[in-house]
């Protein structure tokens, strides 16, 4: 709620409980995304939407906060974040999905704060993309001031993160001085890493069936060694892990869908997939999503051709798109802005650009059953703005995870002087000493 | 749809010659006035000739029907790399570092690339000029005002030095390193450098001033000297340093430099500067805001900064212009503009610090920045606000003529839309 | 020069001590602080070969006895460092490889197309990996740190190998003595793990989430082992030979896995981390543990503080203010232990960071002034300590029949002006003797 409760208060329950209680949100534009919108009242109990419409009936131990006449929209999920972590790469080696972005969880990332100010409710924390087959990711709620354990969206699918292109290859290149040069170098290469690393997975898998088979059948054998690099992506294969693989190319894009396919999986997610509108057609028929920058290009050759009308391309296709931030790349403030974006370029319509930021990536992440839309049933995961959050003019002024506050602009401009004043006071105190006078003769 | 086709349709129609012609039924917004609704705007050859709800169009004069359409300034970058570089990541393609540290005889007008894709693109944002600045060493040449639009450079430049590039030593002690990592160099070893770097600084504006003084009485054997040359527009407050100074300190050296050197500056890239708000009004030295997408400054910043800063910037009454120090994102300066006055700008204040703020910041306001007679015809046509994204632009003139909004993106989107 | 000056110093104290188990050595009418129990306001304290045999006001001074005047001094269990580097090499000298696969940096593998292989795992098998290493192996008698580790007050150390992820095994010993053998107390008191986070170029894991899964596949493996080894063990016929892996019996064979934890969040993330590999934990560090006291307290793991303090970069750059959460860690990071008293953590201090012996009283003192009581301020440098590492049957308090093992102050040990007046190690005394080289700490 505000910055320093962190500081002061931790709860010590192993998950958060919802906000017990009922909250009456009214005189609110009610922005559903999924099913227009509604001028009227939200009913928020135990930390899910109880009711909303035209007429709400106010339970007698409902709290009321008047909207004043603001916009009331779904918690914005962001597909593609780095924030409260406290580790994003791990890359040393190519195939590194053992590691998990879980363990490095930092909740006292400022980041968390920040993304949670900008309406940012859901975030999927990803390995980076140092290299081509990356470390487990995480999908978390930007509960501030809470514990790690508690940030984590219980329930939500595990992932994992590829990577493809210029990224992954880099080390291979010799471009990064003083660091050993590693396999691959090549678009080619990448394509072998994955295919071995799921070459290796089925053996792995192959080994444990059979492992299972003789026990069953009474014989003595050694256990198969478990290997915690291979088991997400026998995952993988089952179906189980979501695959969330950055890139841009559009060849790179196929190969990887082929891949998959030969291997028997689906890819979840194109992440960035800045070329993606070349090969929207191969990608809805796989199956795959996109989550893609606004406007981002040129900063390296492979994106050159990225378009900001990608994201358009894309949804028009029958692509499941969303607009994600790589936070802190782009940051996750910029969010909404990057919606209206698709205003422009593309002339989406103000459900599908919204679409772009909450229920499009949160059935990307195939949480949708509990957020990305305002409808009855779902988590309280709100965002109130005074204007329309399509407009750059507006301001987030409250956030809800869960029916609970977690952002409170008022709050925040209140807490700021006062935040100041305790650092001054600090710096103050904690002054080092002046280095003592030099004495005469000492050296 | 029908729409971004409209604006294809025009764009296929570009001439390559100006040809005259009144806007009707269009709102006018002069920026040196207030609105105009429902009216017209003349412009003969690449100047407004004229604008007004009754105001008569001359003869031989295309009609454009613009009703409901509005008709604003052509947007200025007052800081970008436009046409210096092309590919981030591709030291082949950059043009913005020369080497060594005082090269104010650099002229950047000449290595601006008129094919750059990164043109067409910022055009399509509503941006018709763009200051481009060099950068390196302590002086990185000569900053031009340069029109989006032109077959060359020559035909492009508006001011081939509307400004001299100089950065004071840094006395920062974090170096970011790559892939996410920070690093500290010793506080005492930085200050050691910088007190070495600013002697030279010192040294090389007392030569300058010393050939400024020479050339006056010029004696038998006076050589011109090309670096000196170029520093005598500047000694003599003719062209301003824009001096790039985003931390408190770096704001303190450049305002006590300018005071010692009696020079003439323009602040780019400001972050820390509510100390200095008094003095820089006082002494009316123009801001050039920084890049408005960066994060907080330091983890206890508000969540408002940057954004917030316009807004106490005009408050201190400070003179002010965008710039997106890039080559990527100049069409989003409008936005970055928004988010401003989300945080508090006057919308007034946030467009006329595209427009005619920059042009006089850059001493260009007798020629560009606002619908006045005399003025170039660079306009853009919009449907709406100008700085929000559901805006649409519909055309672009510069100097009168009328601009293509096709660019690489457009390009490929309408490439790819009919696989 | 130096050297020879200190060579000679070191015979010279040498020559005096003796060896452990000779003698009988009395203080007589002097303030006992045993640790264990009340003070003992005019009492004798009895040594005979090397342990303590009896204290009280009415202890019998046996006619043999060197005797020793306790009047205005006070007594103490001999100081504990619980978490050390003291006799042992400096950092960079110790084993920074040792693995069963590649040596670490682990790289080569990764130039290879083959990524993986199922018989033998890939480059992140077994790197940064000295499991086996024994501080009790290291140990150096004759080392500088020994002497001003001793003018400090300290007569224990807690050593561990330092500089691999799986840097070896903690002994425990006396900080005097004539062979390293016979200073041992202990030699396998736990594991250590260490999170040296190296980036891109120094092979796998480099970074923190990277060594975290590493150190978890070491534990899965250890099951792997002991369960092929069991069934190995109990009919070879027909199954093929488990291979030797002396990474996994060094880490078989510690009691105890220390993980390091300075943030709330560590401390949180750490403890989980624990409980999931089922392993008997200590954190170390403990910048937070003010914050992060009752987490500590409700999962029942003791905590090892470092006294290094943080306090602000040297050389700092005036114009970066740090931020509130780093002042505030800064200003209440030494209420740390009396948070941990109240909460119930069990807690023992450690050198750490302290570059100077001499300043380590000093930092004590802050967390005294911060509120941590002397009676748990004495507990965390002695009893507690041995009672973390399974020690107290022997060490940590004055009770008849543990290691003699005293401090000895000319006032009160948490006045941090009240000199050193002698150290006891296993029953000899030990007067504060110059110091010979600089010291090289952790």
């Amino acid at each position: 709620m505000n910055r320093r409760l962190f500081l002061s208060s931790l709860a010590l329950a192993p998950l958060p409980a919802a906000a017990p209680g009922a909250i009456l949100i009214k005189n609110a534009k009610i922005l559903t995304v999924t099913k227009g919108r509604v001028d009227g009242s939200l009913l928020i109990r135990d930390g899910r939407i109880a009711a909303l419409g035209t007429e709400v009936l106010t339970p007698a131990d409902a709290a009321t906060i008047d909207a004043g006449g603001g916009y009331l929209m779904p918690g914005i999920v962001d597909c593609h974040a780095h924030v409260g972590a406290d580790a994003i790469n791990e890359g040393t080696i190519s195939v590194s999905s053992m590691v998990r972005i879980e363990d490095v969880l930092a909740p006292d990332d400022v980041q968390i704060y920040r993304g949670l100010a900008a309406g940012v409710t859901t975030s999927n924390v990803l390995h980076g993309s140092a290299n081509t087959i990356g470390g487990q990711c995480s999908v978390v709620k930007m509960r501030w001031g809470k514990t790690a354990a508690q940030m984590v969206f219980a329930g939500a699918r595990p992932g994992i993160k590829f990577a493809l292109g210029e990224n992954v290859k880099r080390s291979g290149s010799g471009a990064n001085v003083g660091v050993a040069l590693r396999y691959p170098a090549t678009r080619m290469g990448v394509e072998d890493v994955v295919r071995e690393a799921f070459n290796d997975a089925r053996a792995y898998q192959r080994q444990r069936d059979e492992y299972q088979t003789r026990v069953a059948k009474g014989e003595r054998v050694l256990p198969p060694r478990r290997d915690w690099k291979l088991d997400p992506l026998v995952e993988v294969l089952e179906g189980k892990r979501l695959v969330h693989a950055h890139c841009y190319r559009a060849d790179e894009i196929l190969m990887l869908l082929r891949a998959a396919e030969e291997f028997g999986f689906r890819i979840r997610t194109l992440q960035h997939g800045l070329e993606a509108y070349k090969v929207a057609k191969e990608i809805a028929k796989h199956g795959a999503g996109v989550s893609t920058f606004a406007d981002s290009w040129s900063y390296k050759i492979e994106a050159y051709d990225a378009i900001p009308y990608n994201a358009a391309l894309c949804l028009r296709a029958g692509v499941l798109t969303s607009l994600n931030t790589d936070a802190p790349v782009t940051q996750q403030r910029h969010l909404l802005q990057d919606a209206a974006k698709t205003l422009r370029y593309g002339q989406l319509t103000d459900d599908e650009a919204l679409s772009l930021i909450t229920i499009n990536p949160a059935r990307q992440l195939m949480i949708d059953d509990r957020v990305g839309s305002l409808e009855v049933g779902k988590d309280a995961d709100l965002v109130l703005t005074d204007k329309h959050p399509l407009s750059l003019y507006a301001k987030v002024q409250k956030v809800f995870i869960d029916g609970e506050i977690f952002f409170d602009r008022e709050q925040d401009v209140r807490d700021r002087a006062e935040r100041a004043a305790r650092r001054q006071a600090l710096l103050e105190k904690l002054k080092p000493a002046p280095p003592p006078a030099q004495k005469k003769g000492a050296r | 749809m029908t729409r971004l086709f409209l604006a294809a349709a025009l764009a296929t129609a570009t001439l390559t010659y100006a040809e005259n012609f009144a806007l009707r039924g269009v709102t006018v917004h002069p920026i040196s006035a207030a609105e105009v609704p429902n009216a017209v705007l003349v412009v003969t050859g690449d100047r407004i000739a004229g604008l007004g709800a009754k105001f008569p169009i001359p003869k031989g004069h295309k009609i454009i029907d613009a009703k409901g359409l509005h008709v604003y300034p052509g947007m200025i970058d007052s800081a970008s790399v436009l046409g210096l570089s092309e590919i981030g990541s591709v030291r082949e393609t950059q043009d913005i570092e020369e080497l060594g540290d005082f090269n104010p005889q650099l002229r950047t007008m000449i290595a601006v690339n008129p094919g750059s894709e990164h043109i067409p693109v910022s055009r399509a944002g509503g941006i018709t000029a763009s200051l481009v600045v060099p950068a390196g060493g302590v002086i990185g040449g000569q900053a031009a005002m340069m029109h989006l639009d032109g077959w060359t450079w020559e035909e492009m430049t508006v001011a081939p030095t509307a400004a001299m590039q100089m950065r004071l030593p840094s006395q920062e002690t974090t170096v970011t390193g790559r892939a996410f990592g920070v690093g500290r160099r010793p506080y005492t070893e930085v200050r050691r450098r910088y007190e070495e770097q600013m002697q030279q600084v010192r040294l090389f504006f007392e030569q300058a001033r010393a050939y400024q003084a020479r050339k006056a009485n010029p004696g038998l054997g006076f050589k011109p000297d090309l670096r000196m040359e170029a520093m005598v527009p500047v000694l003599a407050g003719k062209t301003p340093l824009i001096m790039l100074a985003p931390r408190e300190r770096a704001i303190r050296d450049a305002l006590a430099f300018a005071e010692r050197e009696k020079v003439r500056i323009v602040l780019a890239g400001v972050r820390e500067v509510d100390p200095f708000l008094e003095e820089i009004a006082r002494r009316k030295i123009p801001v050039v805001l920084p890049d408005l997408y960066q994060v907080p400054l330091e983890e206890d910043a508000s969540i408002d900064d940057p954004l917030d800063l316009p807004a106490r910037l005009a408050k201190a009454g400070i003179a002010f212009a965008f710039g997106s120090y890039g080559i990527e994102r100049p069409r989003n300066l409008p936005f970055q503009a928004a988010n401003a006055v989300g945080h508090g700008l006057p919308h007034e204040a946030a467009i006329r610090a595209l427009t005619l703020g920059a042009a006089e910041i850059w001493g260009l306001a007798d020629r560009m920045g606002s619908l006045d007679p005399g003025k170039f015809a660079d306009l853009i046509l919009t449907d709406g606000d100008p700085l929000e994204p559901r805006t649409q632009i519909r055309q672009m003139w510069i100097l009168g003529k009328p601009v293509s909004l096709d660019n690489r993106h457009t390009r490929l989107y309408e490439q790819y839309r009919k696989r | 020069m130096r050297q020879l000056l200190g060579s000679i110093l070191l015979l010279a104290f040498v020559a005096v001590a003796q060896p452990p188990g000779a003698g009988v050595l009395a203080i007589r009418g002097t303030h006992i602080h045993p640790a264990s129990g009340p003070a003992v306001r005019n009492g004798n304290l009895i040594v005979r070969n090397g342990l303590i045999e009896a204290i009280g006001p009415n202890a019998v001074i046996p006619p043999e006895a060197f005797v020793v005047d306790g009047a205005g001094l006070q007594v103490y269990p001999g100081l504990i460092d619980a978490l050390s580097a003291w006799g042992l090499p400096a950092a960079a000298a110790r084993p920074a490889t040792g693995t069963n696969a590649a040596p670490s940096p682990a790289t080569p593998a990764v130039l290879e197309r083959r990524i993986q292989t199922l018989e033998d795992g890939g480059p992140e098998e077994r790197p940064s990996n000295s499991s086996w290493v024994r501080a009790a192996d290291l140990l150096d008698a004759r080392s500088a740190t020994l002497t001003a580790a001793r003018n400090a007050g300290y007569t224990t150390a807690i050593g561990f190998p330092g500089g691999n992820v799986f840097s070896g095994q903690g002994s425990a010993y006396n900080l005097a003595g004539t062979r390293s053998r016979h200073m041992v107390i202990a030699d396998g008191v736990g594991q250590m793990i260490t999170f040296p986070v190296r980036g891109f170029g120094g092979g796998f894991p480099g970074s923190l989430m990277g060594i975290i899964a590493y150190v978890r596949q070491i534990y899965t493996d250890v099951d792997h082992y002991r369960a092929s080894q069991a069934l190995y063990a109990k009919d070879p016929r027909g199954l093929p030979r488990p291979p030797y892996d002396r990474a996994l019996d060094g880490v078989i064979a510690s009691p105890r896995l220390l993980l390091p934890a300075g943030r709330l969040a560590e401390i949180d993330r750490m403890i989980r981390f624990g409980q999931e590999l089922k392993q008997p934990l200590v954190l170390y560090g403990g910048a937070e543990a003010f914050r992060g006291a009752p987490l500590l307290a409700a999962a029942k793991v003791p905590m090892l503080i470092n006294l290094r303090w943080p306090e602000a970069e040297r050389d700092a750059d005036p114009f970066l203010k740090d931020s509130l959460r780093v002042l505030e860690t800064r200003d209440l990071a030494p209420t740390g232990p009396a948070a941990l008293a109240r909460a119930g953590v069990k807690f023992a201090f450690y050198s750490g960071g302290v570059e100077r012996a001499a300043d380590l009283r000093k930092a004590i003192k802050k967390a005294v002034d911060a509120g941590l009581s002397k009676d748990e301020a004495l507990k965390a440098l002695t009893l507690y300590p041995a009672q973390i590492f399974g020690l107290d049957d022997r060490l940590g308090s004055l009770e008849p029949g543990k290691i003699a093992n005293l401090t000895v102050i000319a006032g009160d040990l948490f006045d941090d002006r009240a000199k050193l007046k002698f150290t006891v190690i296993d029953g000899v005394k030990y007067e504060p003797a110059p110091e010979a080289a600089p010291e090289t700490n952790r």
